[in-house]
């Protein structure tokens, strides 16, 4: 370090002028994209079998971490339950209301089904409000981390809102 | 390919002519006066060599505006099922989600699935998982009583 700042020193640099903040000597571009990057790496570590260090069993979880893994989770289940309803639709010989009036001779009362209406309004609002909050990213805005705090709870306080409304319905 | 080239400190002439890369900032390895520094310090970067000419392909980056807009309509499809159910809806309803779902998916193989192979695989489960999800919803709606009033139908109990 100390050489690295007596050689800058040696130049005579006024610092103002870096304006990119380079304080090495030499710059030199790499000749490989980062995908290319990404993929030696992967493919040199699992071809020495390295384990892989630990990173979410041991870094503290955050409000914003859990929101974002619940985002992609979300996304997985509701996506999951579309393709299961779709194949159900070409494999099951009978038809929609048929088999829902099946459910519905099964069920253990009202408050059954307002749990499972509120099971699934919630993975829906939470998805779509998140989804929301991940377009205002988009466009540049709310990435102060208080902000990125504020706009989670908004979005968790709305998804419980909504869920026990469209539940209540 | 591996030939290094270095580029003089954007300190020595200061930002401009970094920007215009012009071919006089390129300096052969060998003129090194420093006897001080008997190593070179030099710092790896990734940086569009100043010879690149533009042919990069811009598939990646309107994939993402395309899964931003379509997510923006499936969020304006919401009260319109609601306050307009029909088929129209009903066919929009299966092609945005089935496609939301798809790239969705897709990111996520892209971030956690390494390895030629396995990515090619994963693509190609996937895709069939679409195909199949998009034609099972088609045929609901064709066949059965459609998104809207199976929604409806669910809430009505």
């Amino acid at each position: 370090m100390a050489l690295l700042l007596r050689t800058v020193a040696r130049q005579g640099l006024c610092l103002s002028r870096s304006q990119f903040g380079v304080l090495y000597r030499h710059v030199v571009p790499m000749g490989t994209t980062a995908n290319e990057e990404m993929n030696k790496f992967w493919a040199k570590n699992t071809r020495l079998n390295r384990p892989v260090s630990p990173h979410i069993s041991i870094y503290k979880w955050s409000i914003p971490m859990m929101m974002s893994i619940s985002h992609r989770g979300t996304g997985v289940a509701l996506s999951s339950g579309i393709s299961a309803f779709a194949l159900a639709a070409l494999v099951l010989p009978e038809s929609y209301p048929y088999y829902l009036d099946l459910i519905h001779s099964m069920t253990f009362g009202p408050q059954f089904l307002a749990f499972s209406k509120f099971a699934l309004a919630f993975p829906v609002a939470y998805h779509t409000f998140n989804g929301i909050r991940h377009l205002a990213w988009d466009l540049g805005k709310g990435f102060k981390i208080p902000e990125v705090y504020r706009s989670g709870y908004i979005v968790v306080a709305l998804t419980v809102l909504t869920s026990i409304g469209l539940a209540a319905m | 390919m591996a030939a290094l080239v270095t580029i003089s400190s954007v300190c020595y002439r200061g930002v401009r002519p970094l920007l215009f890369r012009s071919s006089s900032l390129i300096r052969p390895l060998a003129v090194q006066k420093d006897r001080d520094c008997p190593y070179l310090i030099s710092a790896k970067i990734h940086a569009t060599p100043s010879n690149y000419a533009y042919s990069g392909s811009k598939a990646a980056s309107l994939h993402w505006t395309g899964e931003r807009i379509l997510s923006i309509a499936l969020l304006g499809l919401a009260p319109v099922a609601y306050y307009y159910p029909g088929p129209a809806v009903d066919y929009s309803l299966a092609a945005a989600l089935t496609l939301h779902g798809h790239w969705g998916l897709g990111q996520i193989v892209t971030d956690y699935i390494h390895g030629d192979f396995k990515i090619k695989m994963a693509n190609a489960g996937l895709f069939l998982l679409s195909t199949v999800t998009f034609a099972g919803l088609c045929y609901f709606n064709y066949h059965d009583v459609g998104i809207c009033k199976a929604v409806a139908l669910l809430w009505s109990k």
